[in-house]
Order: C-alpha cells, then sequence, then structure tokens
C-alpha cells in the first residue's frame, strides 16, 4: 500500500475521534494547494485513504486537523493542528496519526 | 527583559540519592551551570507564579538533550497570513533566553513557532532521508486569557512530535 492514511484518537476517552475534519494540502507551492478534505469515521480513520494510492508521489504534504471546532473548549491550545512532513519515497506508506486532547498534540510517523 | 527575571523561579533542588549522579552535581551551582552536557546540567526551571507570559521548552527525544541550537520563527497571525515576529534560537536548557511574549506583548492571538528540525538534525549529522520526514515543523497555538501564563513543551524526532500545555 502506498500513499497518505491517518487515524485520530482522543486521549481524554481513549477512544477514537470520530468526525474531525481533516484536510489534505500540497505545500510545495504557495498557497499550498487543497488536494483532500473529509472526516473521520466512527473508527477515528477516513473511508479512503486521504491520500489514495493512485496520486501516490514524493512531495511536501501538510495534515490539518480541525480540533478547535470538535472539542469546543474556550482554552484549547490549538484550533487547527497542522502536520507538514515529506514523502521521500512514493513506494512508502505513510501513517500519519494524531493523538489529542484540547491541550496535546502528539504525531508520529506510524504503520 | 531581564534576564533574572527568568532565573528568579525557585529551582528545585536535585534529589542526592544514589551513585549514579555524576561529579557534576557536587560542583558549585556556577560550574555546573557552565558545563555544556550532560543534558541535564541545571534543575527543572519552575514557573510557578510569575506574571503571565509565553515560555517554550524544546527537546530532542532523539538524543535525549535539550534542542540546543534549534532555530524558531515565532510569528503572529495577521489576518491570512503569519508575520514574523522574531527568530529565537534554543539555549542550553533548550528554551528562548527570553520569554517569546510577556507583558504588553502577551497578547491574544494566533501564533506559530516554525521549528527548523531540518536545519536541526543536519547539524548534529543524523542519517535521514532527503527530505526527511520532517523539515519545518509548525506549530500553532492559541492564546486566550492573556491573565494565565502558556508554557509549550515541545519534544521532537526526527519522525515524530509532541506539544501540549505545559506548566
Amino acid at each position: 500500500m502506498t500513499g497518505i492514511t491517518t487515524h485520530v484518537l482522543d486521549i481524554t476517552t481513549g477512544r477514537p475521534l470520530s468526525g474531525l475534519q481533516v484536510e489534505l494540502y500540497d505545500v510545495a507551492t504557495d498557497p499550498p494547494a487543497l488536494l483532500n478534505k473529509t472526516r473521520t469515521n466512527p473508527d477515528g480513520r477516513t473511508d479512503a485513504p486521504i491520500l489514495p494510492a493512485a496520486s501516490a508521489r514524493t512531495g511536501q504534504f501538510e495534515l490539518r486537523f480541525h480540533v478547535g471546532e470538535h472539542f469546543k473548549v474556550s482554552d484549547g491550545l490549538s484550533d487547527v493542528v497542522p502536520v507538514r512532513f515529506a514523502i521521500f519515497d512514493a513506494t512508502q506508506h505513510y501513517h500519519v496519526p494524531m493523538l489529542c486532547s484540547p491541550w496535546y498534540f502528539s504525531t508520529y510517523r506510524g504503520s | 527583559m531581564a534576564k533574572e527575571d527568568l532565573l528568579k523561579p525557585a529551582r528545585r533542588q536535585f534529589a542526592l540519592s544514589g551513585l549514579a549522579l555524576g561529579a557534576a552535581t557536587l560542583l558549585p551551582a556556577g560550574a555546573a551551570a557552565q558545563t555544556p552536557a550532560p543534558a541535564q546540567a541545571s534543575g527543572p526551571i519552575v514557573l510557578q507564579g510569575v506574571s503571565p507570559r509565553l515560555t517554550v521548552h524544546a527537546l530532542d527525544t532523539f538524543h535525549g538533550a535539550p534542542a540546543t541550537g534549534l532555530r524558531i520563527d515565532f510569528s503572529r497571525l495577521d489576518g491570512e497570513r503569519y508575520k514574523l515576529i522574531r527568530t529565537v534560537t534554543a539555549n542550553a536548557n533548550g528554551r528562548s533566553d527570553d520569554p517569546l511574549l510577556i507583558g504588553e506583548s502577551y497578547q491574544a492571538g494566533d501564533y506559530e513557532l516554525l521549528l527548523h528540525v531540518d536545519d536541526y538534525f543536519a547539524s548534529k549529522q543524523a542519517k535521514l532521508p532527503t527530505p526527511p520526514f520532517l523539515s519545518k515543523l509548525p506549530v500553532r497555538i492559541r492564546v486566550v486569557n492573556v491573565a494565565e501564563r502558556i508554557h509549550l513543551p515541545i519534544q521532537f524526532g526526527p519522525w515524530s512530535y509532541t506539544y501540549s500545555r505545559g506548566s
């Protein structure tokens, strides 16, 4: 499998975070170009890879997680959380999860 | 802003609980502070009770050390664009020498810290793909209540990062 997938988990509940708006941008251009916009499903994933295998390519990408409108707390640390990363080998799969609370954000290259 | 302001908070003393702690802990405080390594050369800095401000602490989880030398471009959202306020370099403790915002400059708004982790790991001669997975890492935060201090610890490696509201 190739392309980009994500998985959003709410560490305050220990559950997948569903209904979260997630966008994928190509940030090699200025302004960044929107490639996909979707919402997480009940498993905290997107129904289809946010960058499908057919579109896999090297480049600079950015996922944006719209956590503010989801958590709806007045003092949340972040509104939209960007995760900017490179695909340096298009034959590899890039799984980029987000573990979060309104005041904590963690991401990594997963599998 | 005077540097003394940062140093005012009481520093917690190390609990000397074993031989594992090196000779550095036996040196006078001044001598220990000048020691470039190991990573935890100085005790934790306690910010409890200080005036409202935004502070940052960057830690390199790849080397288990403060991210000394890490360049951070600090910007504020102005309309649709983040506008550079200033560039800071993480000091020996992984912090900026002065708070990012304090006093009159500590205003509500949306801010970005752009961490130059590509240059940082290149300077450490870390073997990573080209381009690396993480290059210029944006951390975006919102300051809502300027009566409350925000401490922002950021832990990063070449393949992951975490940030949170600290204390």
